[in-house]
This record gives structure tokens, C-alpha cells and sequence, in this order.
């Protein structure tokens, strides 16, 4: 940003902007009606983890394959049973020891996959990731649009592209912040898989939360209702799209940020069914689409906002 | 009102000082199938311009396109040779808007602070600066306390501390006289009074020609998003004696008078009124009829009961230029 001199020597475009970032920020912490249906979305989720965490196992020990059926556990205990039947033949005994040990070693680690299939992948990135960021991406221009103070911002000596970004750095530390926060909180409350899940996931949720926030700062941007094009988008377009077969769900950015968890998770057997279908692309390209799609979408947002006449208040 | 002022000098290299302090030329905007301002050109360069007309008729727009947030579909709007639109026009210009929106939590102060910091200036010249501003509005002492709480009074104050703190050459003054008692509006004219004589350019919007009257004798009538008249209100006055004004008055016998009227070249039509001894002239030349009426009434002994020009008032005469609506 050029340093431009204007009323005297020290003025300056860029302490402008610093200064709108930090007016920004700070009235973010006015909570509203979004941020307290994200805050309980917040409470609810941590309290059923927490519940199933202290009185059950995220383990599909005690799952059973059918309704009436033994469980998985005891299906495992049965094909040690049958070991005294294989003693005369070492050779069948030892296959016999090896998928025992196999059964009993994805039963033990089948905590974290069903941790990350049912928390991590349909609730925290399906559902709670885009709403906690609209909450808050939303608010930053949308608050302004509402108030109707846009016109303080808009007779500033600042261009508008500029006050585009500032709004959109101001809202990253809300929406970086409320999940982060809570994406350890929900992990936190899952027990040992959260915490693996925690590990390995974070970086998904990061980038994640930098792409859904350039799109629901754009939507306040170029919509009088950025919070309802954002639920909209988020429960229909990602939900839809991002789970149909083919190429089609690439437009989504669930589908990257989902890429980019399974990327993580490879070898930890998470989705091994669904993968021949899902066809995620790689944890590389899921970065890059991402990024780009961060910065494109701030740079189009830039240009629709320099190009609005914002008229809420206006009566000629 | 403590007459406190800034007196440093802004440096503006982009910007042209020989050029018009604002500039109109040929501007239009259309909201829509509206049109909000319709060909609009205007040219100030100094000194109290008073800018008047009904609701509606497209005031606001006009003050919006000189303070760049809206784009004119058709013509240019310049601010001392940059266009409005362009943010570094922003430097130039103080604008206090009719909108009465605030960022509520803060008190006065912090936000007359927060705007000169969004203008780029150190927190030590922003505080000062603001110091400044918040003494001439005359909020020295009550703006610690949170906009919320403020009087109507109080938030114009605020409103016009925050347009003076770039120290602008060219001030839009939206309605900035609203809802302020006597003693106020008497502050605020005298500081208007007072930028005025500092070279400064004031375009100050009202639908009040008579709170305009008080402070300027150049006026911009405004109607249907055209400037209808500009110059002084004598000149405009002087317009308007080739307008009708209607006149109503009450008669020992309306019939007869309503006969002699009509032999006067001024009297362009005549109504008998809905009661027994009214009578409803409509006239083209005011200052002409009244100069003979006198003497028809002495000579004719009409025995005028009561006599009122209905539109009479500078709410009337304004009401004639917005092609017969008044304020």
C-alpha cells in the first residue's frame, strides 16, 4: 500500500488501514445473534462428544454389524476360539494369528476413524466449520451494511479495495480464532482419537477457514443477506455438490478441505471405502486450490466493493 | 461557542487549487428507471451555498456524488479537479451526513478519534486534532459520555466535528441544522459564518429556505432532481413575480370584487370560495397587484374582512420553483 501524503507529512493510507483493522476487530467482540447460535452449536457439540467419551469408547469395540449379531469384539474372540481346532497345522494356525491380530489391531485403532468420519468429517467440516466462519465473516461488512455506518468508512481518505481487506483481516482472527478454539474443544472432548485428530487435522481446518472466510466476506460484500447466501451455500451447494460422484464437487471447498484431511490421514485407514469414489486430489493440491482460491476470491471482493455504491440509507 | 480553529494548511499535490472547489458538469443519476439528479452542473468556489427543495428532490443524491459514494451514470463530479469518486478527493472534503448512525458504543470523543485516525493520522495528531474539532462544535466537556445517550443536538455536533477534522477546504453540510434548539443552530451559524470567512467552501443542504435565508443569500433550489434556480434569494425572488401566488380573501361582496379584479392585468384567474364571502385570486405579478389593490380597496370601498396570500411564505415561493409543491 503507497504511503501517500495528504493533510500533513505524517498522514498516511497505510496507518489508515492499520487503524480500520484494529477498529475492526474490536467491534467484532460485540456478540451477535450468529455468534451465540455458533457458541451454543459449540456447547451442544462438546457436551454429546464429551458424553459419548466418559460413558462409551469411540471404538467399534462394542459395535454391532448387525442388530441382534454378536459385536465386533466378539467376533474377534471367536476367531480365537477355533485355534485349538488348528493345532495340528502350524502354517493355518498362523494365519489364523495374523487376522486375529489384524481384526484386534483395527478394532483398537478404529476409535480414531470413527471419531474423524462422524465428528471431524460430518460435523466439525460439513457443518460447524463453514457456520462458525460465516458468523464471523459475514459481520465484518455486514454489520457495517446493517447499521447502516458504511459512511464513515466510505468518506475515509482510503480506497475502497483497501477497506475491503482491512474488514477481511479483522474478521481472520474471529474466524481463525472461534475454530481453532473450537476444533481443540471438540477434540479435547473425543479423548485419545480427538487429540490424533487434532494433530493431524488442524491444517485442513486453517486453510479451510482462510477460503470459507474470503467467500462469506464477499458474499457481505456483494449481498444486502450475506448470512442467509452463506447458509444457503453452506447446506446446500457444499452438501450437495461436495458429495456428488464426479468432478462436479471440485467447485466446493469442502472437497479440499476434505482432500486435504484424507491427505493426512492416508495411512490411518479413515475412508478407505469412500475414497474410490470421493477421489480426492492430493494434500499438495488441495493447498494450492485453496490458497488460490483465498486470494481470488479477496482479490474479486476488492474489486465488486470498489465498484458498489452502497445506498442502505439513502432517500434522495 | 469557544472559536477555536486549525490553522495549518493541507498540502494536497494531486489536487488543483484553481479549480473549483466542486464541480458539477452535466451530471446525472438514475436509480433504476429514477432519476435522482438530473443534469446537474454547478460550479462553487467559495462561501455559503444553501442548497434547498422538497423531500425527494434529489438533495441528498447531489451532496452523495460530491462526496464520491455514489458514481454520476452520466457527467463528472470534481472536487478541486479530482473526481469525486476517487478516494483521494476524501482528503478534501468534510462531509456531515443526515444519516444519524453512529458506532453507538463509543463515546463522542473516541468516535471523532477513531475517524481521524481512518484519515491517517498519528494517534498524537489524532487526539489533537480531535481536541480541536470536539471545541468547535462546542462539545468540550460532554463528549466523554456514549453517543447512545446524546440529544439530537449533541450527535449533529459530533457529526460536524468529524467533517472538520481534515481541516477541509470544501464542507457538505447535510441538513446539519436539524433537530438543534435555538441557541445551537445560532453556534452553529456563527461557525459556519466563521469557516466561511476562511476562504472555506460550504455546501449546506436544507428543505428550510427560511434556515437558509439565515445563513446565505446564494441559493441552489433543487426540484425533481434539477437545479431549478441558483443565485441570490432577491434574484430568485425577483423570478418568481413571474409565477402566480394565490391569495384568499374574505369580502363584504365577493362578486363585485371578484368583477373589478378581473380587469387587472396581474389577475390570472379568480375562484369564489367555498364560503359565502370568500374569494380565491391567483396572481402573476405580486408586487404589482398589491401596489393597486390598495387603492381598488379605497376607492371601490371593498370592505376586505381579512386577506392572506396562501402561499406567501418562502415555504410558498419555494413550493412555485418545485412546479407547485410546496416544502
Amino acid at each position: 500500500m503507497t504511503q501517500q501524503n495528504g493533510l500533513e507529512p505524517g498522514t498516511s493510507t497505510l496507518r489508515a488501514w492499520l487503524a480500520l483493522v484494529r477498529l475492526s476487530i474490536g467491534q467484532q467482540f460485540r456478540v451477535r445473534m450468529m455468534i451465540w447460535i455458533a457458541l451454543g452449536l459449540l456447547a451442544i457439540t462438546s457436551l454429546m462428544i464429551l458424553s459419548i467419551t466418559v460413558l462409551g469408547d469411540w471404538r467399534q469395540t462394542d459395535d454391532r454389524p448387525r442388530r441382534r449379531g454378536p459385536t465386533y469384539g466378539q467376533h474377534a474372540q471367536r476367531l480365537v476360539a477355533p485355534r485349538s481346532v488348528l493345532a495340528g497345522n502350524p502354517m493355518a494356525g498362523g494365519v489364523q494369528d495374523a487376522i486375529t491380530a489384524s481384526i484386534s489391531a483395527s478394532l483398537q485403532t478404529s476409535g480414531f476413524r470413527v471419531f474423524s468420519i462422524f465428528v471431524v468429517f460430518a460435523v466439525f467440516q460439513q457443518f460447524l466449520l463453514p457456520l462458525w466462519t460465516l458468523s464471523f465473516a459475514t459481520d465484518a461488512l455486514g454489520r457495517e451494511r446493517e447499521s447502516r455506518t458504511m459512511i464513515w468508512l466510505l468518506t475515509r481518505p482510503m480506497p475502497r479495495s483497501a477497506i475491503y481487506l482491512a474488514k477481511y483481516v479483522a474478521a481472520l482472527p474471529w474466524c481463525l480464532g472461534f475454530n481453532i478454539f473450537g476444533f481443540v474443544l471438540v477434540c479435547a472432548c473425543g479423548g485419545e482419537p480427538g487429540w490424533m485428530a487434532l494433530r493431524l487435522y488442524m491444517p485442513a481446518v486453517i486453510w479451510g477457514t482462510l477460503a470459507f472466510a474470503a467467500l462469506f466476506h464477499l458474499f457481505a460484500a456483494i449481498s444486502r443477506w450475506p448470512a442467509v447466501l452463506g447458509l444457503i451455500y453452506s447446506f446446500f451447494f457444499e452438501l450437495l455438490v461436495g458429495t456428488l460422484p464426479g468432478d462436479l464437487k471440485r467447485m466446493s471447498i469442502g472437497y479440499y478441505v476434505r482432500s486435504l484431511m484424507y491427505d493426512a490421514t492416508q495411512h490411518l485407514d479413515v475412508a478407505p471405502d469412500q475414497l474410490n469414489v470421493y477421489a480426492p486430489v492430493s494434500g499438495d493440491t488441495s493447498i494450492t486450490v485453496l490458497a488460490a482460491v483465498t486470494i481470488v476470491l479477496t482479490i474479486i471482493g476488492m474489486i465488486a466493493f470498489s465498484r458498489t455504491e452502497y445506498r442502505e440509507d439513502l432517500a434522495t | 461557542m469557544p472559536n477555536a480553529s486549525i490553522t495549518h494548511e493541507p498540502r494536497l499535490p494531486e489536487s488543483n487549487s484553481a479549480a473549483p472547489a466542486l464541480l458539477f458538469e452535466q451530471v446525472s443519476k438514475w436509480y433504476g428507471p429514477v432519476i435522482g439528479v438530473n443534469q446537474v452542473t454547478l460550479e462553487l468556489h467559495r462561501g455559503i451555498t444553501g442548497l434547498v427543495g422538497a423531500n425527494g428532490a434529489g438533495k441528498t443524491t447531489l451532496l452523495r456524488l460530491a462526496t464520491g459514494q455514489l458514481q454520476p451514470d452520466i457527467g463528472q463530479v470534481t472536487i478541486r479537479g479530482v473526481e469525486a469518486w476517487n478516494w483521494r478527493a476524501k482528503r478534501l472534503v468534510g462531509y456531515c451526513p443526515e444519516s444519524d448512525v453512529f458506532y453507538e458504543e463509543m463515546s463522542g470523543f473516541q468516535f471523532v478519534e477513531s475517524m481521524a485516525l481512518l484519515c491517517g493520522m498519528t494517534r498524537r495528531q489524532a487526539r489533537e486534532r480531535t481536541e480541536a474539532a470536539i471545541e468547535q462544535v462546542g462539545m468540550v466537556g460532554r463528549s466523554d459520555r456514549k453517543i447512545r445517550g446524546y440529544s439530537k443536538g449533541m450527535r449533529q455536533r459530533i457529526k460536524l466535528a468529524q467533517a472538520l477534522l481534515q481541516d477541509p477546504k470544501l464542507l457538505i453540510l447535510d441538513e446539519p441544522l436539524s433537530g438543534i434548539d435555538p441557541i445551537g443552530r445560532q453556534d452553529f451559524v456563527d461557525l459556519f459564518f466563521a469557516l466561511a470567512e476562511q476562504d472555506r467552501c460550504l455546501l449546506i443542504s436544507s428543505h428550510e429556505l427560511e434556515e437558509l435565508e439565515k445563513l446565505t443569500n446564494h441559493i441552489a433550489i433543487m426540484a425533481r432532481g434539477r437545479i431549478a434556480a441558483v443565485g441570490s434569494i432577491a434574484k430568485i425572488r425577483d423570478l418568481l413575480d413571474q409565477h402566480p401566488i394565490t391569495i384568499r380573501m374574505e369580502l363584504a361582496d365577493p362578486r363585485r370584487t371578484a368583477a373589478l379584479l378581473l380587469g387587472h392585468p396581474a389577475v390570472v384567474g379568480i375562484d369564489l370560495g367555498p364560503s359565502q364571502n370568500e374569494l380565491i385570486a391567483r396572481v402573476a405579478n405580486a408586487r404589482g397587484f398589491f401596489a393597486d389593490f390598495g387603492r381598488l380597496v379605497i376607492e371601490y370601498d371593498l370592505q376586505v374582512q381579512h386577506l392572506e396570500t396562501i402561499d406567501d411564505s418562502t415555504q410558498a415561493i419555494l413550493g412555485y420553483l418545485l412546479g407547485g409543491r410546496s416544502g
